[in-house]
């Protein structure tokens, strides 16, 4: 009922029913459900739908409005009938997206800005298919990668004409996976058997001998992180998974929920009996829908076969599972960030500490870990410690699962193990740069990890190396982005501090001031100008973002420009003193 | 409880013992250590945004001190060079959009951030400014100044607004570097659900949010007005003032008077300009209109145009004109009262507050007020009548006392609704919504659901439709008047036309289930609704099939084809010799209503006279709503007219003019002249104007626009194009 006090306030949406938050405490529960319902109706959210939502849960209006705005993905106005949004970042931008965009722009040249728009939009996690573009009207909304001019623009003038958007396939897996424990055999083993036996502590203990870390970059000791959870002693706790991957050139989540959903749903349910969460959620960007329905699939078959829900397989354990598609934004996959979406909040990271294994979500404690770690988590439980640990080479442990992307003959996901080198991945899986190309750099994981000089191919893929001095990059989420000849580097440089602006979610000062003043800079190094003041400067703005900022977004965005100035000076003088960029990608002068 | 845990940490080579939970920023400010910040406050929850108080406890990053729990042996540094160089790094970042000197600065010397620039002797910021402000300024509030480009997003205003208000008015909107403070669903702060407390100005540390001085006046003072300026403190303590913010009272100090009255003064009078509204504190007052009750009327035999004649004042027992409002027994005044024609006076008491109108929209004073005992009032300008209106206790007593005193007599008052019955009303009583808007806003939009009716009880509607080329006015409505029903009463249920806010309104809405019951219950009130509807309907379907056909021409430009009727002289037979003039004066006491100058268009000369403009401005703003229209689309001064002039200096043409009378013996007033005013009423009782009868040379005309210039344009009716699409008409209508 939407009564409240003596006036009666009508909210009837015609034919969207609103969501109820789960209680008066958590009034924006569900409110992401609420918004998209009124923008599939209407196409975009009227205010007074806005206050509609803000009345049925007890909210103000700023509340529901603050939230809304806050997510590129709803629409405060009307928008176009079509949207063209281009990826611009790292990979794609390396394979040609700028191109792309304004052949599209000409092939639709005449339509009106209510028909289509074209715009740049933030990494679409189609690294391996750059370049990659999102095509939305009002009731679809698809990804297309390994695409041309041509095809966008026929696909979105029959989609004028009232023709639905050409439909995509999942991926399909183009090698066998060693680590899939469960190749001809049944799945869940290791969850059966836990229950029968109920050796929660010895979970913790394997997964601490086989030192796995938190793959989604940060590397905390994954044994650990549940150990905390499962010793405090609230009875509200819960498991969360972070499948929002949203860093350019990071696919891998993607594969392995693709591929492996299996391993990624027993993780979090093994992962809920040893802590004592008796809910997870599996946090996944709305751009992944095929993966999304892969684990949908794997959560509903586990409900049917009772390794879901209440007593289960007949214990008198219970564990629910579901998944929360993100609104949408780089910054969800800060973990506290993504705490704050799942309430249905503006997705600001917190001031950490606490953090969350105290006070997570709903302030709970809560086990918050990658795709990847909760999969890897079923792989060492149900191979052994052993088996993991003797996979890696040259003494790094482990598996991992790696993108690899940008200007390589064959971009994509690839299982390998861990002190495998660079030069490796990219020249022997990646299949080495495209046809006439040499490679100038990479970058190991993503913007985050800077960009480092072919020279340092020899790199083994081990943490500690790659996070300590000399080299002072990281592993991260193995994000590989390979830059060609034929490529800038203080572009690149740019182009990353450019995501991360896009990306800020303004919360503090330095990330959100900072990253725009860096871009201001950097444009106009690519321009040929350098203030005498301006590399002093940079010095201080890159100690103030790393230093002050909140979370990890804000202190990585010095990063790329750090990994420039360092390895790539010579392309910023010739930039800045010679007024010329040795790739010929910027355009110095013209006037 | 039991004792609090001490914990002893080292600040600054300084060891200090805190109770545990203590902030690091609290265990060093306690002890004599300050850290800078811009986005935290004592007396709101911190959040550790701006970054300015980071220290270093020798974790990878620093932290913020306002919001991190002091812990047992920690060692802070608050200010070596590297926290110290990534603080001014900040405060340089923030200064190169800051718009230096910004509001604060100005005001009163005291914006945190430029302050802080200073002591950081942080310079020309490096940094590039900011080339686009994501926000525009707002001065949409009476009394807050919104400049978002001071803006640092510290989140004070919101915790202000909030936490300590309980407003929930201010929030967050965007994202990254366009994000911004928004208020609501991002409305002009002036359109929102801000009550101006005055507490987001209060907690802001720039010039973002500050106090707008209002007109830049302040009220007079001294003993010749027994008037004294009030103590913020004093207000504070009258239950009107409760929940106002004694920041906003001390900002704005002088802008209420507390005056005394002797029995017998005068408060104000009728027809009065103003821009106050008053508080009755103490005491009683009369509140009256004392000019007579009537009209113009020019007397004479009808062969006499060339005599002399004069002028009287006549109430409409006397002289009955066609379609006047006679049914209507209620003159409404800028009071919580309405008066009786036959008798208008009425009583006010403590806790009543007049002259909102006056106050609010700058209207002249509808009804003089005279202290019937010695009186206390409290006289505000704008700015604090705003606060006070929007203050929730205070709002709730004005809605109370409307419920009670004034909806009854609102209801009877307006002739249609004169059946409804003393329990409906008791019914409806609890059941209306007393709703505000601000000038422009939207009431209800062509086309949408109706969902309820409206009675206008303060200020003026402007009620338009739209057309291809614009929006067409189709009339203004004032106290008294009510909209809505077409759209309640008609099959489709949809608004046929958009009504909007000309300027403060009040209006009282009933909604649809009451309004279908008031329906069916009383057939005579559905009745006497329906004509009105209907026309409503009919003067609309002729006015635009008057408009289908109109010459197009330049000559629209100059707004004559929003003429219902005009005098023109025929400039080859007009000698000039002034027989127009003179026999317009001469039949109205030697006041002229017609100038004979004015546009011109080939031949023609369009005097100056009552264009019957079909967006009639001279309907705006009658303090006792005595001006309106007949059907007929001419103007119409009702008896009650208070001679304040306002219409007079509305019409845009200057075709409406004042007559000065002897004020009648026994009159209330204290004037020894009352005025009313009067337009050109095409003599309506004679055959034919004067001024065209008076003419020997047949020059003067009295035409109708379309016809007449569709005429002599071609000598036959000109296929005309819609009056909205002509051009000019687009761009005179925006």
């Amino acid at each position: 009922m939407f009564l409240r006090g003596s006036k009666v306030i009508p909210v009837a949406i015609p034919g969207t029913s609103l969501a109820q938050p789960s209680s008066a405490a958590h009034n924006t529960d569900g409110i992401f459900e609420d918004l998209k319902a009124i923008q599939r109706e209407f196409g975009y959210l009227p205010v007074d739908k806005l206050q509609a939502i803000a009345d049925a849960r007890s909210m103000h209006v700023r509340e529901v409005y603050a939230v809304a705005s806050f997510y590129p993905h709803f629409h405060l106005t009307a928008p176009a009938r079509v949207n063209i949004r281009v990826c611009t970042d790292m990979s794609c931008h390396l394979r040609g997206a700028n191109v792309l965009k304004r052949q599209v722009q000409d092939r639709l040249y005449g339509y009106s800005g209510t028909d289509c728009s074209i715009r740049e939009i933030s990494c679409l996690g189609r690294c391996d298919g750059a370049p990659a573009v999102l095509i939305s009207s009002k009731t679809e909304e698809q990804i297309y990668d390994n695409i041309t001019s041509d095809r966008i623009a026929d696909a979105v003038v029959r989609n004028l004409s009232g023709e639905p958007l050409p439909h995509t396939r999942p991926e399909r897996l183009r090698q066998e996976l060693h680590s899939d424990p469960y190749v001809g055999t049944p799945k869940y083993r290791v969850l059966y058997s836990l229950v029968q036996t109920g050796d929660f502590a010895g979970v913790i203990t394997q997964l601490k001998a086989s030192a796995l870390r938190g793959m989604g970059g940060a590397g905390f000791p994954t044994g650990n992180k549940w150990e905390i959870v499962r010793n405090c002693t609230d009875n509200e706790k819960y498991v969360v998974c972070n499948a929002d991957e949203s860093e350019p050139g990071t696919i891998k989540d993607r594969f392995i929920m693709q591929h492996l959903p299996h391993l990624l749903v027993e993780g979090m349910i093994i992962c809920g009996l040893v802590t004592g969460a008796k809910k997870g959620i599996l946090y996944i960007r709305h751009e992944y829908e095929h993966p999304q329905d892969a684990c949908q699939d794997e959560i509903d078959a586990c409900y049917k076969d009772g390794l879901l829900g209440k007593n289960i397989l007949g214990s008198d354990l219970d564990f629910d599972l579901s998944i929360f598609v993100s609104p949408g934004g780089y910054i969800c996959g800060e973990e506290t960030a993504l705490i704050e979406a799942i309430e249905g909040k503006r997705s600001e990271p917190r001031n950490k500490p606490p953090f969350p294994v105290y006070q997570g979500l709903w302030h709970k404690p809560t086990a918050l870990n990658n795709v990847e770690t909760f999969a890897l988590a079923t792989v060492i439980l149900a191979r052994g410690v052993d088996w993991f640990k003797n996979y890696g080479r040259k003494g790094s442990p482990g598996i991992k699962f790696v993108g690899i992307s940008g200007e390589v003959r064959n971009p994509g996901v690839f299982e390998v193990p861990m002190g495998i080198t660079y030069d490796e991945l990219i020249n022997g899986y990646a299949g080495g740069p495209l046809p006439g190309k040499t490679i100038k750099a990479f970058a190991p994981s993503g913007p985050s990890s800077g960009y480092l000089p072919a020279s340092m191919l020899n790199l083994p893929l081990d943490w500690d190396t790659m996070s300590k001095p000399p080299v002072s990059s990281m592993v991260g989420s193995g994000a590989i982005v390979v830059c060609s000849n034929e490529a800038c580097m203080l572009d690149m440089a740019l182009n990353a501090v450019k995501f991360y602006r896009n990306e800020s979610c303004g919360k503090c000062v330095p990330c959100r001031v900072g990253s725009q003043k860096l871009v201001d800079m950097l444009t106009s190094w690519t321009q040929g100008k350098q203030n005498p003041t301006d590399l002093q400067a940079l010095e201080e703005l890159n100690q103030a973002l790393s230093l002050t900022s909140i979370c990890g977004l804000g202190q990585i965005v010095p990063a790329p420009i750090q990994s420039v100035m360092r390895h790539f000076r010579d392309e910023i003088d010739a930039h800045v003193k010679d007024k010329e960029c040795p790739a010929g990608v910027c355009r110095i002068g013209g006037s | 409880m039991a004792p609090t845990k001490e914990i002893t940490l080292t600040i600054d080579e300084q060891k200090v013992t805190v109770p545990a939970g203590t902030t690091i920023f609290d265990a060093a400010r306690i002890n004599g250590i300050p850290i800078p910040t811009l986005c935290h406050q004592q007396n709101e929850t911190p959040v550790g945004v701006c970054r300015v108080c980071v220290v270093d406890v020798g974790a990878r990053v620093y932290t913020a001190a306002c919001i991190r729990e002091a812990e047992n042996n920690m060692v802070v540094k608050t200010s070596s060079d590297k926290v110290k160089a990534a603080r001014k790094t900040l405060v340089e970042l923030l200064m190169a959009d800051h718009p230096s000197p910004c509001a604060r600065e100005q005001q009163s010397n005291d914006c945190e951030l430029e302050a802080l620039a200073k002591n950081y002797s942080v310079g020309t910021p490096r940094f590039a400014k900011r080339l686009t402000p994501s926000h525009l300024k707002d001065e949409s509030s009476l009394s807050i100044m919104v400049d978002h480009s001071a803006c640092i997003l510290c989140d004070r205003c919101i915790r202000g607004c909030s936490e300590i208000r309980h407003n929930f008015v201010i929030a967050r909107q965007g994202k990254g570097y366009a994000a911004a403070i928004s208020f609501d669903a991002d409305l002009p702060m002036g359109s929102s659900s801000c009550v101006s407390c005055g507490e987001c100005m209060v907690s802001c540390p720039t010039g973002a949010l500050t106090n707008k001085k209002v007109l830049g006046q302040k009220l007079e003072q001294g003993a010749a007005l027994s008037g004294l300026s009030v103590e913020a403190q004093e207000l504070l303590e009258l239950p009107v003032f409760k929940g106002v913010s004694g920041t906003f009272l001390e900002l704005n100090k002088g802008a209420v008077v507390k005056r005394t009255y002797r029995k017998g003064e005068v408060i104000c009078r009728e027809g009065d300009y103003g821009s106050t509204a008053f508080y009755l504190v103490e005491g009683t007052v009369d509140i009256f209109i004392s000019t007579p009750r009537a009209h113009v009327d020019t007397e004479g035999s009808q062969d006499g145009f060339l005599s002399k004649l004069a002028s009287k004042l006549k109430p409409r027992k006397e002289h009955q004109r066609e379609e006047e409002n006679t049914a209507r027994k209620f003159i409404f005044i800028d009071a919580p009262v309405d008066l009786e024609y036959d008798h208008p006076v009425a009583k006010l008491h403590a806790g009543d507050l007049f002259g909102e109108m006056t106050c609010m929209n700058f209207y002249p004073r509808s009804a003089t007020v005279v202290a019937s005992e010695d009186v206390v009032c409290l006289e505000m300008l704008r700015n604090v009548l705003d606060v006070l209106q929007k203050n929730k206790t205070f709002r709730a007593k004005l809605d109370a006392d409307y419920r009670v005193r004034a909806l009854e007599t609102h209801l009877k008052s307006v002739p249609v609704f004169t059946s409804l019955t003393q329990d409906f009303i008791d019914h409806l009583r609890d059941r209306v919504e007393l709703q505000r808007f601000a000038p422009g806003q939207v009431i209800c939009r062509q086309g949408d659901p109706a969902d309820s009716f409206y009675l206008v009880r303060i200020g003026f509607i402007k009620v338009s439709e739209d057309h291809p080329g614009g929006e067409l006015v189709l009339s203004y409505l004032a106290r008294g008047n009510y909209f809505g029903e077409i759209g309640l009463l008609s099959d489709e249920g949809r608004r046929t036309a958009t009504c909007a806010a000309l300027d403060h309104v009040e209006v009282v809405k009933i909604h649809r289930e009451d309004f279908r019951e008031m329906v069916g219950r009383f057939p005579q009130v559905r009745a006497s609704l329906e004509a009105v509807a209907r026309e409503r309907i009919e003067e609309n379907r002729s006015r635009m099939h008057n408009l289908q056909s109109v010459p197009v021409d330049d000559f629209l430009k100059q707004g004559l084809m929003d003429a219902q009727s005009l005098l023109v002289l025929d400039l080859d037979r007009c000698t000039r010799c002034d027989q127009c003039v003179k026999a317009c004066a001469d039949a109205h006491d030697g006041i002229t209503r017609l100038i004979r100058d004015g546009l011109r268009f080939e031949n023609y000369l369009v005097a100056t006279s009552c264009r019957q403009c079909r967006d009639p401005l001279c309907m705006v703003g009658c303090p006792v709503g005595s001006i309106r229209r007949r059907n007929s689309l001419e103007v119409i001064i009702e008896d009650w007219c208070v001679g304040c002039g306002l219409c007079a200096n509305n019409c845009p043409y200057g075709n409406i003019n004042l007559h000065e009378f002897p004020a009648p013996a026994g009159s209330t007033g204290h004037k020894a002249t009352v005025k009313k005013a009067t337009s050109c009423n095409l003599c309506y009782d004679h055959p034919e104007p004067s001024c065209v009868y008076a003419c020997p040379h047949d020059a003067a005309h009295r035409i109708n626009p379309p016809e007449f210039f569709g005429k002599i344009l071609g000598g036959k009716q000109v296929e005309g194009i819609p009056y909205s699409m002509a051009p000019g008409m687009m761009d005179r209508r925006k």
